[in-house]
């Protein structure tokens, strides 16, 4: 091809012009990142040439602290820009405290792991969150990583997401397989009526004394608050396909399935069962004196180390004897959120992003045995090898997908207090019906629920 | 050096002097008083739980007190631990005064031995009388099962458990009241028991006639204060029993704590405890005029 003088000049300037062009773009867009429209910019890029900082806190046990202190040295290894610090939740009564405090003196993180649900109602109420679902790639981001049907429970009344889900702990049926082969038991109790068949043949008085010995199951007879999330709480989520104490902030739980439960547990003290005392000798599902107990993954943990000879399986809550459909159950999250006092939220959720990415959830699983929010936990083949070498988590990776969260509510603790007195006094002391005691404890909860309005 | 008199030193200087003296009295009374006071008045038309800032709710705090059961059964388990321990105190504190007023060996030992529990800490003794009535290990039951006699659901039966507190309350408390019935017992002319013996009376016509009716002034007093103590029952609940079973020991003082320190509600805690200490007046006053209606020598 020849080419003139002329179309040589011509392309020069048509060079010339498009330089020019893209000189202006770059300046707009430089103006642009600099106008302090902060979500538009791109993440790691210096603020005035300094490095970005932002705080992370972790939970604080040692385990949570191993995987923030890990993948913090990555991330900022990976990103110079932006500098994370970690910082355990300081240690207190609750990590709640230690959070509302924060946000009333404005010295919250600008990311923090170890948030509970239920304390989310508090934490918008005093302004200290931000809507993640700001960030354009919230939906793809989370909806990446978690089943539909279990992110949407974590959505606010007012229609946001303040949080993403992490993790949980998801409360299932541990029994001794000694106990149940001793007592000619073949088949897991899967309904309330298979349990209690089971419970006749597990609860024994091994030494002919007419005390009895071994029971089928034991509960802490003590009005504790949380003691309810690993009996009524769950055994109410699975009675009930999944449902909760709330809908749409409201109470919701004066039907038959919360007396169904509040049966069972009234049957088992009834029938002895279970036993009408407080053990001070140790936990009795390690000395094997209770054939059932009621906990999460992290008693895998506790049986390896303190009882490794006791032979023990998992299986789901038993559920009424009318119920159909998967088995769901509580599952203690804990989920990430960003702060409103952070001057860098697009970084924080940049961070936010690494840190739900498949291989920092597996080293989330290697050292804690706590299950990450993921549907994919038993089809990704980055996690085949733990569960490989971990079988029983297999279980709670199956019932992961199947769990509830307890939905943010004011006074969670007194309103869990609240059905703790009656499960006091009609499950152990068989004072009252099933009926009274729900509706009794349906009625404070919401005179405390309208009080906090 | 020269004391100057005091009637040369100027009105005005000597009363701001005065005025000096006083203030860490006032300061005291501000701090821990008046200031107290005040803030607990402003809380009563707040929802705050320390943390968060205070939120202004009108009078939603006692609308919830209206509604609230469990406050009203505080109220009650405080009157019948109040209808258990009062007459248990004042006939337990009179037979030991009469005792130690009587002519035995080792007297002021006893006198000693007997007051003690006053002066040692509520919490050590609520945790030794813990010790002495659990269910299975307690001495107490240990104790009974050796006699033949089944073991007692202390602490564990909803209706025994008020009780079981009102017991160890009255052990904790009657030093203070055998304290006042021997002064009240001393008190009494001996001529009016010589009298009587030359009149043939016997002791119990000699206690029910003349010790009785000479001990009302301070039957009078120990009634006004076991009622304001036991409103204030706190420590034996809140140790014993945490409330239960079933709260069947919840008093009003513990139930006001729990509100406050255990679930966050300062200013609902502060409407239980106004309307609370209006309760408390207005017994008082009722007591005390029912009894002043009556002659007391």
């Amino acid at each position: 091809m020849e080419l003139s003088y002329a179309s040589i000049g011509e392309e020069i300037r048509l060079r010339e012009f498009g330089m020019i062009a893209y000189i202006v773009v770059l300046a707009s867009l430089l103006i642009l990142s600099q106008s302090g429209c902060s979500d538009r910019k791109s993440a790691g890029e210096p603020v005035g040439g300094k490095v970005i900082e932002l705080t992370y806190w972790p939970a604080p046990n040692p385990q949570e602290v191993q995987v923030a202190d890990t993948l913090v040295r990555e991330w900022n290894r990976l990103h110079p820009n932006i500098h994370v610090k970690m910082q355990p939740i300081p240690v207190s009564q609750s990590t709640e405290e230690v959070l509302l405090a924060a946000i009333a003196g404005k010295t919250t993180p600008d990311v923090c792991s170890n948030i509970q649900p239920a304390a989310l109602y508090d934490y918008s109420r005093a302004g200290g969150i931000i809507p993640l679902d700001r960030f354009p790639d919230f939906d793809s981001v989370a909806l990446s990583r978690t089943p539909v049907s279990l992110l949407e429970q974590f959505k606010s009344d007012d229609g946001q997401y303040y949080q993403i889900p992490w993790k949980t702990n998801p409360v299932m049926m541990f029994y001794n397989i000694r106990m149940f082969e001793e007592s000619g038991i073949h088949q897991v109790p899967r309904t309330y009526s298979e349990f209690f068949e089971a419970a006749k043949k597990l609860t024994r008085d091994l030494n002919g004394d007419g005390q009895i010995d071994v029971w089928a199951g034991e509960r802490d007879i003590r009005p504790i608050w949380w003691q309810r999330l690993f009996d009524f709480y769950p055994f109410y989520v699975a009675a009930s396909n999944g449902g909760t104490l709330f809908t749409a902030g409201t109470p919701d739980f004066d039907n038959h399935f919360a007396e169904a439960v509040f049966e069972f547990f009234r049957v088992c003290y009834q029938k002895n069962f279970f036993p009408h005392t407080y053990f001070q000798g140790g936990d009795p599902f390690l000395l094997e004196k209770k054939a059932t107990h009621f906990s999460g993954p992290w008693e895998i943990a506790t049986l390896r180390s303190l009882a490794p000879n006791v032979r023990y399986d998992i299986a789901p809550l038993p559920v009424p004897d009318d119920h159909t459909g998967p088995v769901y159950t509580y599952g203690d999250y804990k989920n990430i959120s960003i702060f409103g006092t952070s001057k860098h939220p697009l970084e924080a959720w940049q961070f936010v992003k690494f840190l739900l990415q498949a291989k920092n959830d597996l080293m989330l699983l290697r050292i804690t045995d706590q299950v990450p929010v993921r549907g994919d936990l038993l089809t990704n083949p980055i996690f085949s090898s733990y569960f490989t070498q971990n079988p029983k988590m297999v279980k709670f990776a199956r019932q992961a997908v199947y769990t509830r969260s307890i939905g943010p509510a004011p006074d969670l603790k007194e309103i869990l207090d609240a059905i703790s007195q009656e499960y006091e006094a009609c499950a152990v002391y068989g004072k009252i019906t099933p009926e009274r005691a729900v509706h009794d404890s349906f009625l404070r909860t919401k005179m405390i629920v309208e009080w906090n309005k | 050096m020269r004391l100057f008199p005091i009637s040369e030193i100027p009105m005005q200087r000597r009363s701001r002097t005065g005025y000096w003296f006083t203030l860490p009295y006032f300061i005291f009374f501000g701090a821990f008083v008046a200031y107290p006071l005040l803030f607990s008045i402003v809380l009563l038309f707040h929802r705050w739980n320390v943390i968060t800032p205070m939120e202004w709710v009108g009078l939603k705090n006692f609308e919830r007190l209206l509604h609230d059961p469990l406050f009203f059964k505080a109220i009650w388990n405080t009157l019948r631990f109040l209808l258990i321990h009062i007459p248990l105190q004042i006939v337990v504190a009179i037979g030991f005064a009469v005792l130690l007023n009587s002519q035995i060996r080792f007297r002021g030992f006893f006198r000693a031995v007997y007051f003690l529990p006053v002066v040692v800490s509520g919490v050590v003794v609520t945790i030794l009388w813990q010790q002495l009535y659990a269910f299975d290990s307690g001495l107490l039951n240990r104790m009974l099962t050796i006699i033949g006699i089944s073991k007692v659901p202390w602490l564990i039966d909803p209706n025994v458990a008020m009780p079981s507190v009102a017991i160890m309350a009255t052990w904790k408390n009657v030093g203070i009241y055998i304290i006042l019935f021997l002064v009240g017992l001393q008190n009494i002319p001996h001529e009016l028991y010589e009298s009587a013996s030359i009149d043939g009376a016997t002791s119990a016509r000699k206690f029910f006639r003349i010790t009785l009716p000479m001990l009302n002034p301070t039957i009078v007093v120990v009634m006004v204060l076991s009622t304001i103590g036991g409103f204030s029952l706190f420590i034996e609940p809140y140790v014993l029993t945490g409330g239960g079973p079933m709260q069947s020991t919840l008093s009003a003082v513990l139930y006001i704590y729990n509100q406050a320190f255990y679930f966050g509600h300062m200013g609902y805690a502060s409407t239980l405890g106004f309307v609370f200490a209006l309760i408390i007046l207005a017994v008082v006053l009722l007591q005390r005029k029912v009894i002043e209606t009556e002659p007391t020598a």
